[in-house]
């Protein structure tokens, strides 16, 4: 096959159409690491050149090859016990504070997005199982969501590497795991604490049924998307939360930086937002 | 108690935005009591074609932040000409919050915004003029210094050249710094422009 070419006004086209599909914003310095899984897609859908294959992008009625690109254009680093201070203050402070203002017994409600292949989530589930008195008291559901399907389904077959699972204390990575040939199986009952979904949180339309949840994580997706598109995402998860509802971002993101939506509530262990109470 | 699982919507692909037909309930819901439902119609209404005039409206009477918030933010992913009149409109609003909150939502739009502060800092009113230099303060442009330039070497104001220096201590090259010693002899008896031409020089460098 003859050498497949980008332009740069190929590259321009494509980066503004991926960033309002996704709200990824790539930046030209990105531009190796983009043309290289362009050319990968053109090639393994033998559309031939970028125009063939932009089409096929936009106008195919399934959304497959847009769902196939968007899979090997994420970066979905993530390992278990990430940022750990957070999940310390979610059963030391978030928690309790849910709980003293909860008028009803039914389940609290956790979202994890972006999910990645599922580590966070599970992280969630194990910190609450460990860690927080209130399970034995309380239900509670975790919804965890991502754009990529490729990492959905490693979520949820649950099969970790060495590499994801080396921040684990040893005894939970013996309690809550089996080792296997190739790696390291998340037990049964975690895999079914945690529901794992498609959502994209640039699209109004998957994110709009997603409501009523007590605590939001949305760590290390924001530094992909611009200003925009995180105010956008600020307001998603605003109409995610109940009133009085919170959220947890990466270390590096900061809230107040692009929405004024939400108060900073300083704890012991860290720095999150709360949607504030219903103006009467 | 336990984990349990109650049917989280799944959807395999981006759904379609709102059509045509439901504008006319998106207008209605705009103005609905509950601000949830307000705030999810002008969310809704970034696609609708003639929407800005209709956020432009709301926003001015509208009582609740995050519902305002939305609708700035709406407008600015709109960017045409109506949303844009309405951005600069709350500019000279009364509102306090709603002037400041107009301010945040501007800075986040570098291109669309260029071509409108060269206006906005020519403008008659200061208070606008002093809103415009605010709104440089981040908005990520090439050009943010030149403006802030031509502020201090020609602006009235004593005001508007005041908020103009201080920025241009911390965006600023040593390209300002003519620009600065200007604005101080212009100034020599006005302390505090002495004082901040100063801490801009300083941290300029370049001497
Ligand atoms: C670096 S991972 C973060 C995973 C995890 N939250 C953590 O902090 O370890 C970023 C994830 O964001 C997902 N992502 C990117 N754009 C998205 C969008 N528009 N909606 C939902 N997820 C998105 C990617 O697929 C990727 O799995």
């Amino acid at each position: 096959m003859a050498e497949i070419e980008i332009t740069s006004a190929d590259f321009e086209k494509f980066r503004e159409f991926f960033y309002r599909k996704t709200g990824i914003q790539f930046e030209p310095s990105k531009r190796y690491f983009v043309d290289k899984r362009l050319v990968e897609r053109i090639e393994a859908t033998q559309t031939q050149n970028f125009r063939n294959y932009f089409t096929t992008l936009r106008f195919e009625a399934s959304g497959e090859e847009l769902q196939n690109l968007t899979n090997i254009m994420t970066v979905n680093e993530t390992y278990f016990f990430r940022e750990e201070y957070q999940f310390e203050c979610l059963v030391n402070s978030i928690l309790p504070d849910v709980v003293s203002r909860k008028g009803d017994n039914g389940p609290i409600r956790i979202w994890a997005v972006p999910s990645s292949s599922g580590e966070e989530p599970y992280s969630i589930a194990m910190y609450l199982l460990e860690f927080w008195a209130g399970i034995n008291q309380w239900d509670v559901e975790i919804i965890s969501s991502d754009i990529d399907t490729e990492v959905l389904a490693k979520a949820r077959a649950g099969l970790y590497s060495d590499r994801s699972v080396q921040h684990l204390p040893l005894r939970l990575l013996q309690k809550y795991f089996k080792s296997t040939g190739d790696g390291h199986q998340i037990s049964q009952d975690l895999r079914d604490a945690v529901d794992f979904t498609r959502v994209n949180l640039a699209d109004r339309g998957t994110t709009r049924d997603y409501r009523d949840f007590d605590v939001v994580f949305c760590r290390n997706l924001l530094i992909y998307f611009d200003d925009i598109s995180r105010r956008g995402a600020a307001e998603t998860i605003y109409d995610a939360l109940k009133p009085e509802g919170f959220v947890c971002l990466g270390h590096s993101e900061s809230m107040s930086r692009f929405s004024s939506l939400y108060k900073v509530r300083k704890f012991d262990e860290a720095r999150v937002y709360q949607r504030p109470a219903d103006s009467k | 108690m336990a984990f349990v699982k109650v049917a989280a919507r799944d959807t395999q692909q981006d759904t379609a935005n709102p059509r045509a037909l439901e504008y006319d309930a998106l207008e209605l819901q705009l103005h609905d009591e509950s601000a949830d439902v307000r705030r999810w119609a002008a969310r809704d209404l970034v696609d609708c074609p003639s929407a800005s005039r209709m956020l432009v409206g709301r926003l001015h009477e509208e009582g609740d932040a995050s519902v305002r918030e939305v609708i700035l933010t709406a407008l600015t992913i709109r960017g045409d000409d109506i949303a844009m009149t309405g951005l600069v409109e709350c500019l000279r609003s009364e509102h306090v919050s709603l002037r400041n909150e107009a301010v945040e939502a501007m800075k986040q739009l570098p291109e669309k915004m260029a071509p409108i502060i060269r206006e906005l800092l020519g403008d008659p009113d200061p208070d606008v003029r002093i809103f415009a230099v605010n709104i440089l303060e981040s908005l990520r442009h090439p050009e943010v210094e030149s403006w802030l330039i031509s502020v201090i070497e020609t602006d009235p104001e004593l005001n508007v050249c005041a908020t103009a220096v201080d920025l241009l201590g911390e965006v600023g090259s040593p390209a300002a710094r003519l620009p600065l010693h200007r604005i101080k002899e212009r100034y020599a008896d006005v302390p505090y422009i002495q004082f901040a031409a100063e801490v801009a020089l300083s941290r300029l460098g370049g001497e």
